[in-house]
């Protein structure tokens, strides 16, 4: 099997957090066609990348791929750009690989059939009071949601208000949900300590999210050392090896879409060496689903978009009783909605 | 697709020559050796070869009986929980490790694929470094082997020392004039097998690295002895490579975390194909190199193949394979895949029945044991006990 030829398609749509997007599809001679959905920017420099690194290779050799385009990133322009361009395209390509196999991604990772707890996000700092009730109600209700995260760090009234409104809606679900709070690396190290001290005092937090700038391991470690509650990062830190080897994180936070899975699959087995659980972020279709079974720390995956069943993409992984389960559709499972997409194209 | 049952056959071998190191320099000659077929209904079996010990495997089969081998980590998962208490040590690591490289062989058999392929590798290539096992080898064979080696492309070798620094530093300028027709600047290293403890190595190390570039030295200090080992590494200029004898990622992390390792050797026996991965995978974080090591029919080169951060594969040759069928072959000094399925490896039965009817006789140590003096006074080979000492 050999890769011909790539398509983007830029696209809008006001569906969880994935707005203005680009999809990707990978062409083989075989007809297999392997998807991806990226950021906005992928599509410029997708096409050169393609056509220097991937033309002509068997999709099947996806780890070996995703060396090739590590290895030559320099050759493609900047790397943060290059980063969502490589891991877009290793999505792809382990979607084409599980499709030659006929089967879903999740067996062709070696997996047993999923089974991932979830967690409610979605909710940022500028949805009202009654969004936050509303919507971890929904998650709570519709999909048995037993876990949530909230965005914090400009008001630390509102930041105590809304933590006690998304306890209340997810305790419909459970006597003990899970609370998590994103920071958004919007504090330092030891106004997090602060503002966690505060926060602890009322509520018991599974984790917060960067609490201090992503890339300051040691402002991260620091707040570990001051706060009981786990502290998780991940998300667009190139590489984790100061995190790591310096402590500063306790939950791994993964995901793929600056690593791919590829990338993915590497930092939850180094995690798994430090004994450190992985929780996975947010994912087009949920997708990320799939990795969950082969990731044996894996705590919980982040949900943005329960029911990503309607509009350009449909995904099999369904969310049920506050687990996300993947379905046997070959490859990752994503599938377009061709007249949708025309309508989304922009 | 199910896993229904396994069988396994357990023989004693001859090699085709001796191999020794500085615990056991006069070297032995016979091997046990296993093989573990695991069974499915869909008439495809996959294979494992190696040693597994036989005790524990039928414990550990409960774990993936009627399970799917495609699910291959999920079952390392289930079966690394399964051995929870008593640990994934001696013989269950050995048959977990095992019963995982069965799994990945099926799992590839069933997509009509060579593992390497089945890992993502965009080719079937690894490249290749000679080591002798050479202790017990006269100065004229280990010539002979190192120049064969070479012959095909082989430009790095790796000596067993330890016990006699003057015969060493004679040994190494062979196997480096032996391997200069495959490269200039052949790369060196040095196996101790444990045998020193850690002011010893780099005494004997400093010595060495007056006279020779080493890439490596392999084992300077106790397995888990990581402040001797990182001593080791910070007073040599060599890199320090270790690991062959544990068992896991989780016994790899505090030789990683505390910086006492340079290069990690990996086999099969770290946990199967799934826990070799992992460990390369910790390793690529602190952008430290694995090497696979040697094993019947270079299989475990289809997982080298697939490793981001594989740097070169023990290629030993000892003559292990004789009731073995397969086709990778050392090429330009690089192992050389095919595209047969699986690990590409099927079994002479028939030879095998007259292995076993036939139990060859010859020098044999099994468990291998600890050479004594180690880690306190070397103790030199006695007159007769090498061929390189003669006999008073």
């Amino acid at each position: 099997m050999k890769i011909t030829s790539v398509a983007a398609t830029a696209f809008r749509e006001e569906r969880g957090r994935s707005r203005a997007s680009c999809l990707v599809e990978l062409q083989t001679d075989q007809g297999l066609v392997g998807i991806a959905v990226g950021p906005h920017s992928v599509g410029a420099r997708l096409e050169q990348t393609v056509h220097e690194l991937l033309l002509g290779e068997d999709p099947r050799g996806v780890t070996g791929l995703w060396r090739r385009m590590i290895g030559a990133r320099s050759k493609v322009g900047d790397t943060v750009l290059a980063a969502e361009v490589i891991a877009a395209l290793d999505i792809a390509l382990w979607d084409l690989k599980a499709k030659a196999n006929d089967e879903p991604l999740w067996k062709t990772l070696g997996g047993s059939r999923p089974r991932v707890n979830v967690h409610a996000g979605g909710c940022d700092r500028a949805a009202s009071d009654d969004a936050v009730c509303e919507w971890f109600l929904t998650m709570a209700r519709g999909f048995g949601f037993r876990g949530g995260l909230l965005e914090v760090g400009t008001d630390a009234v509102a930041d105590l208000r809304r933590l006690e409104m998304m306890q209340r809606a997810l305790s419909e679900r459970s006597a003990e949900p899970a609370l998590m709070i994103d920071a958004g690396g919007r504090w330092s190290p030891k106004e997090a300590v602060r503002r966690m001290r505060e926060i602890e005092s009322r509520f018991d937090l599974t984790w917060v999210e960067q609490p201090a700038a992503r890339r300051d391991f040691l402002g991260l470690k620091r707040v570990s050392d001051g706060v009981r509650s786990a502290v998780c990062a991940g998300e667009g830190i190139e590489s984790l090896l100061p995190h790591l080897h310096h402590h500063a994180l306790d939950i791994v936070q993964v995901g793929t879409a600056t690593r791919g899975i590829t990338g993915a699959l590497q930092l939850a087995d180094a995690a798994f060496g430090f004994e450190l659980p992985v929780a996975l972020s947010d994912s087009p279709g949920n997708i990320h689903a799939h990795l969950g079974s082969v990731m044996p720390y894996c705590v919980s995956m982040e949900v943005v978009d329960p029911e990503p069943a309607a509009g350009v993409l449909s995904s099999d992984v369904r969310i049920e009783d506050g687990w996300a389960i993947a379905g046997d559709r070959a490859g990752h499972g994503l599938t377009i909605d061709r007249h949708a997409l025309a309508k989304a194209a922009t | 697709m199910k896993i229904t049952g396994y069988r396994s056959e357990i023989y004693l071998m001859k090699m085709d020559r001796a191999v020794g190191d500085a615990n056991l320099p006069e070297g032995v000659d016979l091997m046990p050796a296993s093989i573990l077929y695991l069974e499915t209904d869909a008439n495809i079996t996959g294979i494992s070869l190696g040693w597994f010990g036989g005790g524990a495997v039928k414990t550990l089969f409960q774990a993936i009986e009627n399970a799917d081998p495609r699910e291959a980590v999920g079952l390392w998962i289930r079966m690394n929980d399964w051995v929870h208490k008593a640990g994934n040590e001696g013989e269950a690591n050995y048959a977990l490790s095992a019963i995982d490289v069965a799994l990945w062989d099926l799992k590839a058999k069933l997509a009509d694929e060579p593992v390497w392929r089945t890992l993502g590798a965009r080719e079937g290539r690894v490249k290749a470094y000679a080591s002798g096992l050479d202790y017990c080898l006269s100065d004229e064979e280990l010539f002979a082997f190192y120049r064969r080696m070479a012959e095909q492309g082989v430009d790095s070798g790796k000596l067993k020392v330890g016990l006699d620094l003057q015969a060493d530093l004679r040994r190494l300028e062979i196997m480096r004039d032996a391997l200069s027709i495959a490269s200039p600047r052949p790369q060196l290293m040095v196996d101790a097998n444990e045998y020193w403890s850690p002011k010893q190595a780099v005494r004997y190390i400093r010595q060495i690295e007056e006279k020779f570039d080493l890439a490596w030295v392999e084992e300077p200090a106790r397995r888990w002895d990581y402040a001797g080992l990182r001593l080791v590494s910070q007073q040599i200029a060599a890199a320090v490579a270790t690991a062959e004898n544990i068992n896991s990622v989780a016994d790899v992390y505090p030789l990683i975390a505390n910086q006492a390792v340079d290069v990690l050797n990996v086999s099969a026996l770290h946990s199967g194909v799934t826990g070799c991965r992992q460990i390369a995978h910790l390793a690529n974080l602190y952008e430290l190199p694995v090497s696979m090591m040697n094993c019947q029919a270079n299989f475990m080169a289809q997982i080298a193949a697939a490793l981001p951060n594989h740097t070169m594969m023990e290629v030993v040759d000892p003559g292990r394979e004789h009731c073995l069928k397969f086709d990778s072959r050392i090429e330009d000094g690089y192992i050389v895949l095919s595209e047969a399925p699986g690990f590409g490896i099927e079994i002479d039965e028939a030879k095998l029945a007259q292995l076993k009817a036939n139990p060859p006789t010859g020098r044999g140590r099994f468990p291998f044991p600890r050479r004594a003096g180690a880690g306190r006074y070397p103790v030199p080979p006695a007159p007769g006990e090498v061929p390189w000492r003669r006999g008073r």
